[in-house]
Order: C-alpha cells, then structure tokens, then sequence
C-alpha cells in the first residue's frame, strides 16, 4: 500500500513538474525530466527509509 | 539585359532579412505575448480549476494534463479520507492567534481551487478531525490533497509566463 500510494504520488508530481520545467523545450527532453524526477521521488523515498529504519521513535 | 545575381544559399538569405528591415523586430520565432486582461484571466481561471489557464491560451493538451493530474490528486485525497482544513485558533493562545500548521495546510489545499470549495459545498472532507483521523490512510488523503494545491500554484505560475510570452 505504502509503495503504490508513493508511486503514484510521485508520478503525479513528475508529471507536472516535468510539463512546467522552463528548461524542456520539446517533448522527449519532458519526458526524460519526468523520468528522472519520478525515480528522483522514488530512489531518496527508499533510501530514506532504509536509513530511518533502525530508528527506535 | 539585366545582371544576373549570384545564387545565395539560405543560411546568407536569413541572415539577411534583419539587415535589409532593422526597424522591424522578426516576430515570428518569439512566444506570443497576450493582453492584461486575457493574463488575469488565465491566471484566475488557472487557480480556479486546474488546466483552465492553459485552455484559456489555447494550451490544450498541457490543459487536459494539468486538469486529470491535478483534479486526480485532489479526488484521491478526498477517497482517501483527506480533510479540508481551514485555520483554527491556536490552543493555547500564541503570538500568531491562529494555529500555525493549520494556516499552512489551508493554503496548500486551497491552490486547488474549486476542489476545496466544491467537495467543502457537498461536505465531502468536512469529518471531523479525531473521527478522520481514525482512518488508517487518512494521512495519505491529506498528503495527495496538499500535493494537488500546491502542484497548481507552479500550474497558475506557468500559466502566467504563457500569457505573458516569457515561455511557448
């Protein structure tokens, strides 16, 4: 549940992210910058709770 | 009989134009810059429903996209169990009077428009907050409420640039 719920939240917010990005200016580089924020969300989500794991509170 | 001229290729024909006619500015590689009116306009139908800016500049398909990404957002938040917030006084009193978190959160929420004051209409995330807060996903809810509002103040924001020709 957790991982669908930050998947799709995080591929809602690539989405737009990626469609405002001022520097994209055709739409495969839009979609190369929705991939990379979409796994950006993702890989530093994961890590940050394996890191947060051990932590008792 | 007249000279013949030299073939020019087009890069030099290009270059060109500019040089012959340095009182016109060559419009047709610049975004197009609309009037006052249509800006505001496009900024306040933009806050109002997501993709509505767009649509207004004749920016379909991004419309359509910020429209289903946005409002989506909002709707899974509401089946989630998320709740509309609105600032509350702080309990104890502080300097600030009303409760800081909840100013804030009301302003994420409030990005998305008419989301919040429709589903407020239909007491749709009016539950109160202890009985919200029972359900296991409420957190969730709120999360992807936050996201919608505030994924539609860059949308209100890219809207503007449009409208007032700084971007295509």
């Amino acid at each position: 549940m957790h991982i669908l719920m930050m998947s799709l939240y995080a591929a809602m917010a690539a989405v737009v992210l990626a469609t405002v990005d001022p520097k994209s200016e055709t739409n495969r580089e839009r979609v190369l910058h929705g991939l990379k924020v979409f796994g950006s969300f993702l890989g530093i989500g994961l890590l940050l709770s394996w890191v947060l794991f051990p932590i008792p509170w | 009989m007249d000279k013949e001229l030299p073939l020019q290729t087009q890069d030099t024909l290009t270059e060109s134009i500019p040089a012959q006619f340095p009182d016109r500015r060559i419009l047709f590689d610049e975004p197009r810059k609309f009037p006052l009116a249509r800006r505001a306009a496009a900024v306040v139908a933009a806050w109002l429903v997501p993709g509505a800016g767009h649509l207004a500049l004749g920016k379909y398909g991004r419309a359509l996209l910020f429209f289903t990404t946005i409002g989506g957002a909002f709707v899974v938040g509401l089946s989630l169990g998320g709740h509309l917030y609105w600032p509350t006084v702080a309990e104890p009193p502080s300097r600030f009077h009303y409760d800081l978190i909840t100013v804030l959160w009301f302003f994420a929420e409030i990005g998305s428009g008419l989301c919040y004051f429709v589903s407020y209409a239909l007491g749709l995330g009016t539950v109160p907050i202890p009985q919200a807060a029972a359900s296991p996903t409420f957190e969730y809810g709120n999360t992807f409420m936050f996201l919608a509002g505030l994924l539609n103040y860059l949308v209100i924001h890219d809207a503007f640039d449009i409208a007032a020709g700084r971007k295509r």
